[in-house]
């Protein structure tokens, strides 16, 4: 079982999103400003959440030595809602919690294993304390963890409780980030669009930054044994919850390990893209086939710099190969949705041939590939490789809606999956 | 037996029954000179829950006339999503009601009894139209009528004002797939709680600062006993689809009383309207749900 932040992998991923990011600031260096630069120091946490903060750090007090292994607060609880969504189709998740954050894992019929990695800097709060004394951590390679098993939908549930953690609080609450999104599927020339959009973004998040309501939660976890206890509280006069969610001992998960040094198919793409494909396929479909041809000239695309669109697309079309086919077969037939050669559609791509001009072909269960749906609603961009053994790995970037968290790397979510075996 | 009556908030009456709709496939009305009675009693609910309900004549109808041999009451049996779809209708077609657009009348057609709604209302091209609804009903004979008895209920332990049913509903909601027992509990601090308890899950949503509503009758020993301790909760368990069920009063609530007769009942006094001004009250009884720890 992987218990460590999976930080090689998704380096990637980041910096690819880094270089979309200058590119666009250069446009928006005014609209910049719109953006509230003073949301650390305003009193975002609620005042009763505070006072059961106060309390609950007065009975620490009592008994020092026992202090929870893990306690996080977070002012709105929208964005790590969305986080767990993403992964919410097995009851029953792992939460592995380290220094640096958690990890939630699901895993379905011993091929899908789903991973949503939750960074500490989204929590306003965040303390572990590790239940192991320190002279044995030294002794032990692995990165200091704890882990536990929990019903996933249940704590989903408690979370949404005041109706607050829904898709929609995300999408009123989200500003600039949520319109970004929507910029990019009207599919509008992306500097223009981002430009435009992030500016109204920026204004509307600081008009609602007083107004908006969000729900706050404080999570505190005891250590082995113990349940995960929650408080939530919407605002300063509303109701508060308490609860205690059962955990269980950790169950050993898939290792599936996605070998870099054997990848064979390296694309990243806006998760719309997609989105938009695998929400369009019939449910009958149970085969997914995922075709993929090296560039035309035999050197991979990302090598070279960013030619013009209009090369692109002839160069595409010259060879009538398109670089990424997904194939579904299904009971009343298939469908194909080619990805064209084209640097606005698949942002990187790499594929290495072994033998020069056969293509690349794994498949995979309908089911399983689309179960990644929710996580990508709510995602910007997708990283998508498969290695030698066909095992995929798709990691999706889940912006957070917060300002104050930009800093910081933002949560991602990856989906991992073996290949049917008629494929190999 | 005569009765015939305009409506003149069809709109209210429509909620009025929307609230009680999804208890049971039957309700009874009752109407007198002053007031029309709703009841759900069917014991075969799910839950045991039952409503009773006075709502005065004068918030609902105008023009009201009523006549016959007992006591110039008319008690009926009729189905509930018919008469809902009726008032729908009602309510949309005569939205710019001035008092005679829509009439409420009491006829033999074919040898079946019905309740006649007669629609007179405007389409959306402004011309006027007529539209007519028979209710299939069924008079309820006076020795039937008089053994509907009111559940009979010990004093409550505690009295509470909710909070807007519309949240509560929410929370309950979310409660329903992971409970189907909850525990509503109140204190005479004004402390609402609505709890579950599963293997998976304990849970515990509170409300502080709830209005203890001042009782009108005289104060009793009970009462000052619980004065000493205002923090004690009473609590009652009641099935969460039941507790759901009532919550769809939300369509008429304004004010909400609750109360709690520990381990035998909750009671839920819905007000039409204003408070001060209640044109009428829908009473639903809750059963408690015997635990083996009570």
């Amino acid at each position: 079982m992987e218990t460590h932040f999976n930080f090689g992998f998704t380096s990637t991923l980041l910096q690819a999103r880094d270089a979309q990011k200058s590119r666009v600031v250069r446009s928006l260096s005014l609209s910049d400003d719109f953006i509230p630069r003073h949301t650390r120091d305003s009193p975002q946490c609620l005042p009763n959440l505070e006072s059961i903060t106060l309390s609950m750090a007065d009975s620490d007090n009592d008994h020092a030595h026992a202090q929870p292994v893990l306690k996080a607060s977070v002012h709105d609880i929208s964005y790590l809602t969305t986080l767990l969504r993403g992964v919410n189709f097995a009851n029953r998740a792992t939460i592995t919690a380290t220094e640096s954050g958690f990890t939630v894992t699901v895993e379905e019929a011993r091929t899908l294993l789903a991973t949503a990695y939750i960074f500490a800097d989204i929590f306003d709060e965040y303390a572990y304390h590790s239940e192991v004394a320190p002279s044995q951590q030294s002794q032990d390679d692995g990165v200091d963890n704890i882990a536990f098993e929990i019903p996933l939908n249940t704590l989903i549930e408690c979370l949404n409780i005041f109706g607050t953690a829904g898709a929609h609080s995300l999408s009123t609450a989200s500003g600039a980030k949520r319109w970004k999104k929507q910029g990019e599927d009207k599919g509008s020339d992306e500097e223009e669009g981002e430009g435009a959009t992030n500016k109204r973004g920026g204004i509307a998040q600081y008009f609602g930054a007083g107004s908006e309501k969000s729900t706050g939660m404080r999570l505190t976890y005891e250590g082995a044994g113990f349940p995960l206890t929650l408080l939530i509280a919407e605002d300063a006069d509303g109701p508060t919850t308490a609860c205690e969610i059962v955990t269980y001992d950790p169950e050993p998960h898939l290792d599936l390990q996605f070998k870099p040094d054997k990848m064979t198919l390296k694309i990243i793409l806006k998760s719309s893209w997609l989105r938009d494909a695998l929400s369009e396929l019939d449910p009958s479909c149970d085969k997914l086939t995922f075709i993929g041809n090296p560039p035309p000239d035999g050197a991979p695309l990302a090598a070279s710099g960013r030619p013009s669109r209009n090369a692109e697309v002839s160069r595409g079309t010259s060879t009538g190969k398109p670089m990424l086919r997904i194939h579904a077969d299904g009971t009343f037939g298939s469908t194909e949705m080619d990805y064209p050669n084209d640097r606005d559609v698949l942002e990187t791509f790499e594929c290495e041939q072994s033998q020069a001009m056969t293509m690349l072909k794994y498949s995979y269960r309908t089911s399983h590939i689309t179960r990644a749906i929710r996580a990508l609603q709510n995602s910007t961009k997708t990283s998508l490789r498969i290695d030698s053994e066909g095992l995929m790995s798709m990691q999706f970037l889940m912006p957070s809606p917060s300002v104050r968290s930009r800093a910081g790397a933002d949560a991602f979510i990856e989906f991992r999956c073996l290949p049917l075996e008629e494929a190999l | 037996m005569r009765f015939r009556t305009s409506i003149s908030s069809p709109q209210t009456f429509f909620r009025i029954i929307q609230a009680i709709e999804k208890l049971q496939k039957k309700c009874i009305i009752k109407f007198s000179d002053t007031e029309m009675r709703v009841i759900c009693n069917n014991d075969a609910n799910e839950g045991g829950i039952q409503v009773w309900s006075v709502i005065k004549v004068d918030s609902v109808f105008t023009n009201y006339r009523i006549q016959s041999n007992a006591n110039n009451e008319i008690t009926v049996l009729l189905n509930a999503e018919a008469l809902l779809s009726a008032l729908k209708s009602a309510s949309t077609t005569a939205e710019t009601a001035d008092g005679d657009d829509v009439v409420l009348k009491l006829a033999k057609k074919n040898d079946q009894a019905v309740l006649c709604f007669e629609i007179n209302g405007t389409t959306r091209l402004g011309k006027s139209m007529r539209v007519s609804h028979d209710v299939k009903i069924e008079v309820m004979k006076p020795t039937d009528v008089a053994s509907l008895k009111e559940p009979m209920c010990p004093d409550p332990d505690v009295h509470i004002l909710l909070p807007p049913l519309q949240k509560l509903r929410t929370v309950v909601e979310r409660l329903k797939p992971m409970s189907d027992v909850l525990a509503v509990s109140a204190s005479h601090s004004g402390s609402l709680k609505l709890s579950i308890s599963t293997d998976s899950v304990k849970l515990d949503t509170e409300w502080r600062n709830c209005t203890i509503p001042k009782m009108t009758r005289e104060p009793t020993d009970r009462d000052d006993e619980n004065d000493h301790d205002p923090g004690k909760h009473f609590p009652v368990l009641v099935s969460t689809r039941s507790f759901l069920k009532f919550l769809n009063s939300h369509v008429v609530s304004t004010t909400t009383i609750a109360c709690i007769c520990q381990r035998h009942c909750m009671i839920l006094y819905v007000y039409v309207g204003d408070y001060a001004d209640a044109g009428g009250v829908l009473t639903f009884y809750i059963p408690a749900i015997i635990d083996g720890d009570d």
